[in-house]
């Protein structure tokens, strides 16, 4: 008997198991039943805080009952798009996400160009920042909504606003000054690559062409790390996030370089923290110039190629091309908006953080968004950790981090 | 009669078996199949939905990697599997022996406490060693430098260190494993061995060395081959301590793995990726075989 429950038992479990298969396949995308009958409904995959969620969903729910948008929180969502961007049953409608992937999604086909829903001069209406970091081989993919970028943070505890440094050589004295006993002038995450980007681009030099070839051991390039090793010898050893910004909010740093989402948790710390410009290169007159990214909305092919849908996309698209949630969404982020008119309200020009961020944004340079990228972020860090923490000479470990990353985009094929 | 009796055992045998060989199947066999499969296509992000068999050609560039950064890898691979293997065995077998003594008290407690780094996550717990005991200026050994009036010292930044101490993580997390096992081993046998020994006058190490470890070995053999591949193909304490992007370290020590994931896997190249997965796991294979054969021979 104890043998025939168990033989059935193990039965029911390989009927679970198939059943579990055959489900997995064909569960329709959009489980919910639609409010109106002819209503059209868009799932939007992102990874946002809940707050910038909220502000979208929101804005979308406008167009309800007509269309009816879910957004989903996607973790790991761009592995994700690559194994089901293509497969109508699994893919979103659109993501919500920074711009520097969609070189790769373009490439893989995954992506529909946002020109086919919104018009030319609706466009014009962005940052022109922004729509360069949204355009790949000369096609817009991307509908900008906010940005950010680095920003010059320093606690005024230890630096007066009139003490900023507005040059590199006036910070690396005010460092030598106050770098003693565990306490630190200015940190920065000094071998990421993200961080370092911008003492690159302000000596002229950038990390890989827009035609994909790296430019590690450019003169540029090479001057910068060169000059940059100073600065980093008067900092601490580690240049991981969690140091290097425990430090600043705990008062063991006057200044740092950090974005937008460091600012919450610095004033909780109860920091009387100053924003300012990136210190002019006295060599160059250049400014630090850091990376930029872009978030927005991006439309996938299997989408826009449903004529049920294709209708609805634009109308969500459009839906977003106003100064309201730019508003919204930017505040809801602390980043800056993308939609230019927004600039004009008050409410977003009394907004010393994001009014400063345009500025910078100005400079900086939004994240090279070609596939090849994909691979630079890890020659790149590996030639930092090699000049600033093992000591290896810069123009060594230059050429040595190029051909690695020649080597890798090879490869790439 | 007895035929239909024990066809219907078969049978039984099999329906019992299906799900788990279901499940091995879907969740082992296909991912390799599948995997052999992609090694031997174009499979990239220019080539994603519409990639075509190109034959052996990803074979020959994945022994481009074989190169002496390979090598190099390989060789520390070697040297941090043995270097485990041996830590493990010995602390671990000192460790059961001392739960084993016979009046100790809170034998229980002390179990339940040594399988806490087992329950933890393994990246909770690495990323924990690595912020709260080796940062330079937040954790712990450090502070206790500082207290004793010594400089801070860097400990993943130097390679020599940064071994040492992704060691040390390895063995933390590793040990409850071993322990448990050689534990189990130890009260296997039987007592009236020891007693005999003890009758004619064995020491502690002389009881070891001839009674319970050729007592324990077929027991714990099994557990030491997981364990040894395990180690073998380690990837999250080498890269989490040291090698995480945007948290480098500054040491240079690379396993087989974590080499070739910085070398191929990153360039979302997954024909190329496949045929490199591939080559190391024909290399465990080629291990496995070596060590059963071995095995084998001793046991003959």
């Amino acid at each position: 008997m104890k043998r025939k429950i168990i033989a059935g038992f193990m039965a029911f479990l390989l009927l679970a198991v198939l059943a579990a298969c055959d489900s997995a396949g064909t569960t329709p995308s959009v489980p919910d039943a639609p409010d109106a009958p002819d209503a059209v409904e868009l799932i939007i995959w992102h990874d946002k805080e809940d707050a910038v969620a909220a502000e979208l969903q929101a804005e979308l729910d406008k167009l309800n009952p007509e269309i009816i948008v879910s957004l989903e929180k996607k973790h790991g969502l761009t592995e994700a798009l690559k194994m089901s961007g293509n497969d109508p049953r699994a893919a979103p409608d659109m993501y919500f996400f920074a711009h520097d992937k969609l070189g790769v999604y373009a490439e893989m086909g995954l992506l529909a160009p946002v020109t086919d829903f919104v018009d030319a001069v609706t466009l014009d209406g962005f940052l022109p920042m922004t729509i360069s970091a949204a355009t790949y081989k000369g096609e817009v993919y991307q509908l900008p909504i906010y940005f950010e970028t680095l920003l010059f943070m320093y606690n005024r505890a230890f630096m007066s606003d009139e003490d900023v440094p507005a040059t590199t050589e006036d910070l690396y004295a005010y460092m030598q000054e106050v770098t003693k006993d565990g306490f630190y002038g200015f940190l920065e995450q000094h071998s990421e690559a993200y961080f370092s980007a911008g003492w690159i681009h302000g000596f002229g030099g950038e990390m890989i062409s827009s035609d994909g070839v790296p430019q590690l051991n450019s003169e540029k390039t090479i001057a910068a790390l060169n000059y940059h090793l100073k600065f980093v010898r008067l900092m601490i050893g580690e240049s991981d996030y969690a140091t290097t910004n425990t430090l600043f909010r705990e008062g063991m740093a006057a200044s740092t370089i950090g974005g937008p989402w460091l600012v919450p948790a610095v004033r909780e710390a109860g920091i009387d923290l100053g924003l300012s410009e990136m210190p002019v290169v006295n060599e160059t007159g250049l400014p630090l110039a850091p990376f930029s990214g872009v978030q927005g909305l991006h439309v996938l092919k299997v989408a826009a190629d449903n004529a049920d849908k294709n209708a609805a996309i634009g109308k969500v698209l459009n839906q977003l091309c106003n100064t309201d949630i730019g508003v919204s969404m930017a505040q809801a982020s602390g980043s800056a908006p993308a939609f230019e008119e927004c600039y004009e309200l008050d409410t977003v020009q009394g907004d010393d953080m994001v009014m400063l961020m345009r500025k910078v944004a100005e400079d900086a340079v939004p994240m090279p968004s070609i596939p090849e990228m994909d691979v630079m972020w890890n020659a790149v860090n590996n030639m930092l950790v090699d000049v600033n923490m093992r000591r290896v000479d810069v123009e060594e470990a230059a050429n040595k981090a190029q051909a690695r990353a020649e080597e890798l985009i090879a490869a790439m094929r | 009669m007895w035929k239909l009796k024990t066809d219907k055992c078969v049978l039984r045998s099999w329906l019992c078996l299906s799900p788990s060989l279901l499940i091995i199947g879907l969740i082992i066999v296909f991912p390799m199949i599948y995997t052999a499969y992609i090694s031997l296509t174009n499979m990239n992000i220019y080539n994603w939905f519409d990639f075509e068999i190109i034959g052996l050609v990803n074979y020959g560039r994945a022994l481009l990697v074989f190169d002496s950064g390979f090598l190099h890898a390989l060789s520390v691979t070697f040297l941090w599997t043995a270097a485990n293997m041996i830590l493990q065995l010995v602390i671990a077998f000192v460790m059961a022996s001392l739960l084993n003594v016979g009046k100790l008290r809170l034998r229980r407690v002390y179990k339940t406490i040594l399988m806490f780094p087992w329950a933890m996550p393994g990246y909770v717990s690495i990323l924990l060693w690595r912020n709260g005991m080796f940062n330079s200026q937040f954790g712990l050994l450090n502070q206790w430098l500082d207290r004793l009036g010594f400089d801070p010292v860097r400990w993943l930044a130097d390679d020599v260190t940064a071994f040492i101490s992704c060691l040390a993580v390895n063995l933390w997390l590793a040990l409850p494993f071993m322990i448990m096992i050689i534990d189990g081993a130890l009260q296997s046998v039987d007592k009236s061995y020891y007693e005999s020994a003890l009758i004619d006058g064995a020491g502690w190490f002389d009881r070891s060395v001839k009674l319970t470890i050729p007592a324990i070995r077929p027991i714990i053999g099994p557990a030491v081959i997981i364990t040894l591949f395990t180690t073998f193909k380690q990837f999250d304490v080498i890269y989490l301590l040291t090698q995480q992007v945007g948290a480098k370290t500054g040491a240079n020590i690379h396993t087989v793995l974590t080499y070739t994931y910085e070398t191929a896997f990153v360039t979302s190249n997954y024909g190329y990726s496949s045929a490199i997965s591939m080559c190391i796991f024909a290399l465990l294979m080629g291990l496995t075989l070596l060590v059963k054969t071995k095995q084998r021979r001793r046991n003959a």
